[in-house]
């Protein structure tokens, strides 16, 4: 579904110069799989994901999904993708279902086939209290659930959540979880990007830990658990993060 | 691109403006009351203004004629100044003879009119009745003795003049004035009715006949012309404001609200988004426009016959034709088209609303003078004024309005093209700013100088960024308009005859190399880490050389039509020629080769340096070869000044231009600038009798003008660029270094976008 390879993306900066904010990642995800890409702020998962989701071009390295370039063929790309971003982005002067059909109608969906899809998904969702709520009014819950709506109207078989869960009160996220894994259940591909462990050791099925542009490590749980001789995640964590600056300070001093 | 995806971004965008209560407050709250409220303070204002008495002081009372009376006590007499006006002048009478001394009589009249005192002093001198009186007897003795008159002696008497004092920085000073005026013009008219009469000849002598005005124009046509000369500037002006803010929420707002990710994420491409916001701007911009012409028109029409009830004044005006609104409606779609695609463009560069409202002034100061250029007394529709862009389509509105219907149906496809070519680029530039990742995601954090710096010197590419490039073009115009004073003050002071070679040759020089080539070469070692590669200074292929000498003598001929049809077109004014012309002289009596290295040979290192060198190859890291052969031309062609060598030489620098992108050096144009220079020096040492002496060059030239000039035969200027036309061929069939931009815009460009869109289900 997913096929991540050599990806690099840098951009410039005006007072470090040039950070290269993915290097040379590759990773591949499946249907029925939630792939989790698990970093501090600064690892490169938003500028991975919006590579992804296509709105930005890596400068070396290939990504597909579901066969589709995201460079070469992006819009074909885009209508496989459905993207979930942080900051819970909707429209204030619109309302839940204006919002989500606006979207539907852009993925090409039409009359019935579209009432139809977004009947399902509000109820689905439970969103029908919130049909006519414009989202100037609506709390943060409410404009995450939307975002939600509006990803899956076209039934995309790919689902990128990108710090989806980060300043959700504990009820919001335990629902937002909750769809993500029914998701799942439904066979979609799924890449979730967090920093929260816990929501990594709930949720995904395979893991690429992130520092600073680097996977340093991917895999299953237990297999990175394995791998490392580690029974805890954040201790893992840690352990790798240490490593890579070790090698990265010696790499400078030789 | 999917039109089903323009509609509906177009009616999500248009839904969520209506929905905005700032967007409908400016667009139509505002025009609806604004004019009103001002109609209501210009009523009080102009009340006010007309109420306001002047004070008058008047010295030398005593010293008046016997006949006829100017004052009566202490007012004007009633003959002279009605009750009306007479209630507007407060006269102050300074008893007594006046000062003697003029010096003085100056200092107190200047003091007392600065203070506030009075508004105006008029002054009778002393034995100004006496010898007015005196003047006058003589007319008496004509009568009584005709055969004794000599017009020596009437001249003979010398009046002592009277003297009013005003002050024209203050307005109140020069009311009292115009009110003063008016009274004594009336009271020396009624002094020479007197005169008249004293030697029996009829005031009708005086104006054996009066001319009896016939206006042809009817009322409708009088009424469109009035309302023609401000209308179109009010119509343009608020399309472009209606546009910009719009087009500010659709892009920076998107953008702080994080909803132009999502957008960008969908199917719609990046066209496709630019065109359904760019309909939207359009319809509020011409939403604006139409509210506030009609509330504007309303306004107006009602102060008009307002003024015209109460004072008889305004009366000409009346409402704007019906027919005259159509013609204005017509243009609006166009112009406001135009001022959407811009201001989207440039809103689209602004983080947030609020620093997108800072680039409202810069986008108002670019294109205010086009909006004001139709507004000078001269200006008319023409083919020249068609070209220009905003400029033309006003002048068309204006002879729409004033029914000059053959000359705007003569211009309006230039108009129409000129204004359609510039609304297609400027959409293409908002179109290529939505895909620029730096626009539409850029950096968050504080700006700051030190970092600014560091950075430009630290992460300084081998060629210049875009950035460096525009900077680069814009500190040479900038450094030519201040420094080229300065070198005009030095070479004053050097050299004393002006009309001297030294002197053209120095300033010249000092420019091309002072002004124009150190900046790009400075920037190049500072700013790039590979200063040849930036200013291209490479060896190219050596068949490019002779190929760029002929490709400039191939299209030599051309050219100088071009120049020809561009005087035409733009023709240089008497001062300009004027200006022109001891240049001309001087160079024609230069040896040849003084000139060839100064006029030809400076221009073709240095401005190339400049402009196809450090500017172009910044340029071309936007990805598009033909923006930076385009945006370097045009940069070139404004460095040269004076309006219609900018033209030419503009279209001149595209082909340079192009030259240089194909064979990556910059040695085959600066022998392309040379040759074409020198050869223009060449002919311009030619006249009709060294053709008429040497046969080939009787092949070549024909007379042109009363001056002996010489131009190339047309069939020249054809076989030449003919020839032009397959050496440029040829040059397209060469292989040339692209930068990685451009190869990555055209792998984009050419990938299959909408070829096989799926299927939901």
């Amino acid at each position: 579904m997913i096929q991540v390879r050599n990806l690099t993306k840098s951009y410039s900066d005006i007072k470090q110069g040039n950070i290269v904010a993915v290097n040379n990642l590759s990773f591949d995800a499946f249907e029925g799989q939630v792939y989790g890409l698990l970093g501090p702020n600064g690892a490169g998962k938003t500028t991975a994901l919006r590579v992804l989701s296509t709105v930005l071009r890596p400068d070396s390295g290939t990504a597909t999904i579901n066969g589709h370039d995201v460079v070469t063929q992006p819009t074909l790309a885009r209508y496989q993708i459905g993207f979930v971003s942080a900051n819970t982005a909707i429209y204030d002067r619109m309302t839940a279902w204006e919002l989500v059909e606006y979207f539907g109608q852009l993925y090409g969906l039409k009359d019935e086939k579209l009432k139809e899809r977004m009947e399902f998904i509000f109820s689905r969702l439970k969103m029908n209290d919130i049909r006519d709520v414009l989202g100037v009014k609506m709390s943060t819950g409410m404009k995450q659930k939307t975002s939600i709506a509006r990803a899956l109207v076209h039934d995309p078989p790919v689902l990128v959540f990108d710090e989806a869960t980060s300043g959700l009160d504990v009820l919001v996220s335990r629902t937002l979880l909750t769809i993500v894994s029914q998701l799942r259940e439904q066979g979609k591909c799924i890449v979730f990007s967090t920093h929260i462990m816990r929501e990594v050791e709930r949720l995904c099925d395979r893991i690429a830990i992130m520092y600073r542009g680097n996977m340093l490590d991917e895999g299953s749980l237990d297999e990175l658990y394995n791998r490392h001789d580690q029974t805890d995640l954040e201790e893992m964590f840690f352990t790798l993060i240490s490593r890579h600056e070790q090698k990265t300070r010696l790499a400078k001093a030789n | 691109m999917k039109w089903s995806n323009i509609k509906l971004i177009f009616f999500r965008e248009l839904r969520d403006q209506l929905r905005d209560r700032r967007t409908m407050f400016t667009i139509a709250v505002l025009p609806i009351l604004l004019y009103p409220l001002m109609g209501m303070a210009f009523f009080q204002i102009s009340q006010f203004m007309h109420e306001h008495e002047s004070t008058i002081r008047i010295v030398g009372l005593d010293n008046l004629p016997s006949s006829p009376e100017l004052m009566e006590g202490e007012h004007f007499h009633p003959d002279i100044c009605n009750l009306a006006q007479a209630r507007l002048l407060i006269l102050e009478i300074q008893e007594g003879e006046s000062p003697s001394g003029d010096k003085d009589l100056q200092t107190e009249a200047e003091q007392d009119i600065n203070a506030g005192v009075v508004d105006a002093v008029v002054v009778f001198p002393p034995n100004f009745g006496q010898q007015l009186d005196k003047f006058r007897e003589q007319f008496k003795d004509r009568t009584s003795n005709p055969e004794s008159e000599s017009e020596s002696e009437s001249d003979a008497v010398e009046i002592p003049q009277p003297q009013v004092f005003f002050n024209t920085a203050s307005d109140k000073s020069r009311i009292a004035l115009e009110r003063l005026d008016v009274v004594l013009h009336r009271w020396r008219d009624s002094m020479v009715r007197e005169n008249l009469a004293r030697s029996n000849i009829p005031l009708k002598a005086t104006r054996p006949f009066s001319m009896e005005d016939r206006d042809v124009s009817h009322e409708e046509t009088r009424r469109a012309a009035i309302w023609s000369k401000f209308l179109p500037f009010i119509l343009v002006i608020w399309a472009l404001t209606g546009a910009f803010y719009p087009a500010v929420d659709v892009c920076a707002g998107e953008k702080e609200r994080g909803t132009l990710e999502t957008l960008l994420s969908s199917p719609a491409t990046r066209t496709e988004i630019v065109y359904g916001k760019w309909l939207t701007v359009m319809t509020f911009s011409m939403a604006t426009a139409i509210l506030n012409l009609v509330s504007m028109g309303a306004t107006g029409t009602f102060i008009m016959k307002s003024m015209e009830s109460m004072a008889g004044m305004g009366g000409n005006m009346g409402t704007p034709p019906l027919v005259s609104m159509g013609w204005l409606l017509l243009c609006l779609p166009l112009i406001s088209g135009l001022f959407s695609a811009l201001s989207l463009a440039v809103a689209a560069f602004a983080r947030s609303s609020k620093e997108g409202q800072y680039y409202l002034m810069p986008l108002l100061f670019v294109t205010l003078p086009l909006i004001m250029l139709p507004m000078l007394p001269a200006a008319e529709l023409d083919f020249g004024t068609s070209l220009i862009p905003v400029a033309g389509m006003t002048l068309l509105m204006r002879a729409l309005m004033e029914s000059q219907f053959q000359a705007a149906l003569l211009h309006t496809i230039p108009v129409l093209v000129v204004t359609c070519v510039c609304c297609y680029l400027a959409i293409r530039w908002a179109v290529a700013q939505f895909e620029s990742e730096s626009v539409m995601f850029p950096e968050t954090e504080r700006w700051d100088i030190s970092s600014w710096l560091l950075h430009l010197r630290r992460d300084r590419g081998e060629t210049p960024t875009v950035g460096e490039a525009i900077l680069c073009g814009v500190l040479i115009l900038v450094i030519k308009f201040f420094g080229g004073s300065v070198i005009k003050a030095v070479a004053d002071s050097v050299f004393t005859d002006h009309a001297n070679w030294n002197y053209f040759a120095f300033s010249t020089i000092v420019i091309q190399i002072g002004i124009i080539a150190l900046p790009a070469v400075i920037m190049a070692i500072i700013l790039t880490r590979n200063p040849r590669k930036s200013l291209m200074l490479t060896m190219p292929k050596w068949s490019y050389l002779p190929a760029a000498v002929l490709l400039a003598l191939f299209l030599h001929p051309a050219f100088m039509y071009l120049g020809q049809g561009i005087v035409h077109l733009y023709p240089f004014d008497a001062a300009a020629e004027a200006a022109f012309d001891p240049i001309e002289k001087l160079l024609s009596n230069t040896p040849l080769l003084y000139l060839l290295f100064v006029v030809a040979l400076m221009p073709a290192i240095c401005e190339e340096l400049a402009f196809r060198g450090f500017i172009m190859s910044g340029l071309r890291h936007s990805g598009h070869k033909w923006f930076a052969i385009v945006i370097s031309s045009f940069l070139f062609g404004i460095t040269h000044g004076v309006l219609q060598q900018s033209i030419s030489a503009g279209i001149l620098g595209i082909v340079v231009g192009y030259l240089a992108v194909q064979t990556g050096s910059l040695i085959p144009t600066m022998l392309f600038h040379f040759t074409h220079n020198a050869t223009s020096m060449v002919m311009s040492r030619l006249n009709t009798t060294i053709v008429g002496e040497y046969q080939p060059l009787g092949w070549l030239f024909t007379a042109l003008g009363k001056e002996g000039g010489v131009i190339y035969h047309w069939h020249v200027a054809v076989i030449g660029a003919t020839l032009a036309a397959g050496l440029l061929y040829w040059l397209r069939k060469q292989p040339y270094e692209q930068y990685d931009e451009e190869i990555l815009q055209e792998a984009l460009d050419k990938a299959t976008t909408h070829t096989s869109v799926p299927t939901l289900v």
